[in-house]
């Protein structure tokens, strides 16, 4: 069980909230089960993380609220308990060079800490991150802070903004429709992009089969062999 | 660990009656990563088919309360994968073995079985029991007659002994036990899931593709209680027990209602060690009670 540090909202039905961890090291790209305590509901909620403190020892998410679990965390105090487990997944390849961030939503949340990551192996590559959102920028000065340059976008199609030519590697995460154009776009352009995919899952570890998805290599398994997979070989559905 | 909870089912000997159940716990690779799956009693494999599949289309898994809905459509890479690669890794596990079957026919339950038998496993489950796929199963374990024509003819077949595992959608599960019983099972597992349905209402269609699906978890253990109950009275055959079983308490009612062993499945999704926390539930009440073996229990109400 973890404590729940702090739980503070970041927007309209928007949350981070940040729990004890001294467990195993993390990636960037990779996520975690919070599973509240009790019956109902019954399974743990796969989040992506945020962020993570070595030194004080928390890790973050940024969730949205979106259903009844996602409400329930969202109403628990600091000094609650919830049962986290993992990490689970991956997580996304650190790669050398420039690099595009490209999110979507909620699905910005695991592009932070690997900008972070990227600048902290190479400081003097370009992160550039694009965001879009629905009706309100979030955590713009967040973002500012781990890249060297953010563009966001509301209300229209962030791909749009991407300059595909210009970045060897990109890195998506948000609607899936958001993240196969990002695929199909950086496919035209001769780019590598890797995708961070989302679906519903059960177990989180690649035993129960829920969150299969299409691959050119046959089903893979969101939780277990993803959620980050190289854009081409995903069948988006 | 003492020997409170050593169990034999059909001469496998087993550290404690604790199984795994099929569909929730892989062939025991990932949740090797987690624990350590050797103190299992017994782990059975994700439900097989002759050829394997890919599974169904759509949505898979959905929550209910204290429970899910799951519509895998036993996505699985098929009998003979099985054989190459799985089934050694699960018996140097330390686990009794258990091969769970399904088929889309009884040509393929035939074939399925007798390429089984070169596979080093302790138990073969024969699901006839599956609701998710079409003829996966469920529509031989429905009706007594073609539940025990399928076991007679596996049974025939496979060298390893035969458990049934049943199907809470039968009008009569009862008989459909004294049938398989009489088709030659050397014991019965129950239950699989119920048939349920969810719908989408802002979307006006069923959440599922294919409309039903599965229930399981907490939610369903009082039925699946009284079912076990109703099962290991009319039948001379061992009868393991499943259905939302969530803590050491529920596995010891499953036995007190007349079950040799029980299975986890669902609770293990949810909360993966929640199998240990069982197993050792289970002992500490044993000797709480100055029980000398949990067998003692079986079948007291």
């Amino acid at each position: 069980m973890a404590v729940i540090l702090e739980n503070i909202p970041v927007g309209a039905g928007w949350k981070k909230v940040r729990l004890a961890w001294d467990g195993e090291k993390l990636r960037p790209g990779q996520f975690m089960m919070l599973k509240i305590p009790g019956m109902d509901p019954l399974l743990g909620r796969p989040i992506s993380i945020f962020d993570w403190n070595e030194e004080e020892k928390t890790v973050d998410f940024l969730y949205q609220v979106v259903g009844r679990g996602t409400q329930i965390i969202a109403d628990m105090a600091p000094g609650r308990e919830i049962d986290l487990q993992g990490p689970y997944g991956n997580g996304f390849p650190l790669v050398d060079g420039d690099v595009t961030l490209i999110g979507g939503g909620v699905g910005i949340a695991p592009l932070y800490r690997l900008a972070k990551c990227l600048k902290e192996a190479d400081p003097a590559r370009h992160v550039r991150v694009h965001l879009g959102f629905r009706e309100t920028a979030l955590m713009k000065e967040a973002y500012e802070s781990v890249a060297d340059e953010v563009l966001i976008n509301i209300g229209g199609f962030v791909t749009d903004d991407v300059d595909y030519t210009e970045d060897r590697i990109l890195y998506t995460c948000g609607p899936t429709p958001m993240m196969e154009v990002a695929a199909r776009k950086a496919r035209e352009q001769g780019r590598t992009i890797y995708v961070s995919l989302e679906n519903r899952m059960a177990c989180g570890v690649g035993a129960c089969l829920a969150c299969s998805c299409k691959t050119i290599k046959g089903n893979k398994r969101v939780c277990k062999d993803g959620p980050v997979f190289e854009g081409q070989e995903v069948f988006y559905e | 660990m003492s020997d409170r909870l050593k169990t034999t089912l059909f001469g496998v000997e087993m550290k404690n009656p604790v199984i795994a159940a099929s569909g929730t716990f892989g062939f025991g690779r990932e949740y090797a990563e987690l624990f350590d799956i050797s103190r299992l009693g017994g782990i059975s494999g994700k439900g097989l088919t002759l050829h394997g599949g890919p599974g169904n289309q759509g949505i898979r898994v959905w929550e209910t309360p204290s429970g899910i809905m799951n519509s895998i459509g036993l996505e699985n890479p098929g009998v003979d994968a099985f054989v190459a690669t799985e089934c050694d890794y699960m018996r140097q596990s330390g686990a009794a073995v258990v091969a769970n079957l399904g088929g889309h026919s009884k040509e393929d339950y035939l074939e399925g079985a007798a390429r089984l038998n070169e596979a080093d496993v302790d138990i073969l489950e024969l699901n006839i029991s599956c609701p998710n796929v079409k003829a996966g199963g469920m529509a031989f374990g429905m009706i007594p007659e073609t539940a025990e024509e399928i076991t007679r003819a596996v049974k025939e077949v496979t060298r390893f002994p035969l458990l049934v595992k049943l199907s809470p959608n039968a009008s009569d599960i009862v008989g459909v036990a004294k049938a398989v019983e009489a088709g030659g099972a050397d014991g019965v597992s129950l239950v699989n899931t119920f048939l349920g349905m969810a719908i989408d209402i802002n979307k006006r269609k069923a959440v599922f593709n294919n409309v039903y699906a599965g229930v399981s978890g907490p939610a369903i253990r009082p039925i699946a209680l009284r079912m076990v109950h109703q099962v290991a009275k009319a039948v001379k055959i061992p009868v393991v027990g499943l259905g939302g079983i969530a803590t050491a308490e529920d596995a010891i009612s499953f036995i007190m209602a007349g079950a040799a062993a029980i299975q986890v499945g669902t609770m293990t999704l949810a909360s993966p060690k929640v199998i240990l926390d069982i197993i050792d539930g289970m002992e500490a009440w044993c000797e709480k009670e100055g029980i000398a073996n949990i067998q003692e229990i079986r079948g007291i109400i």
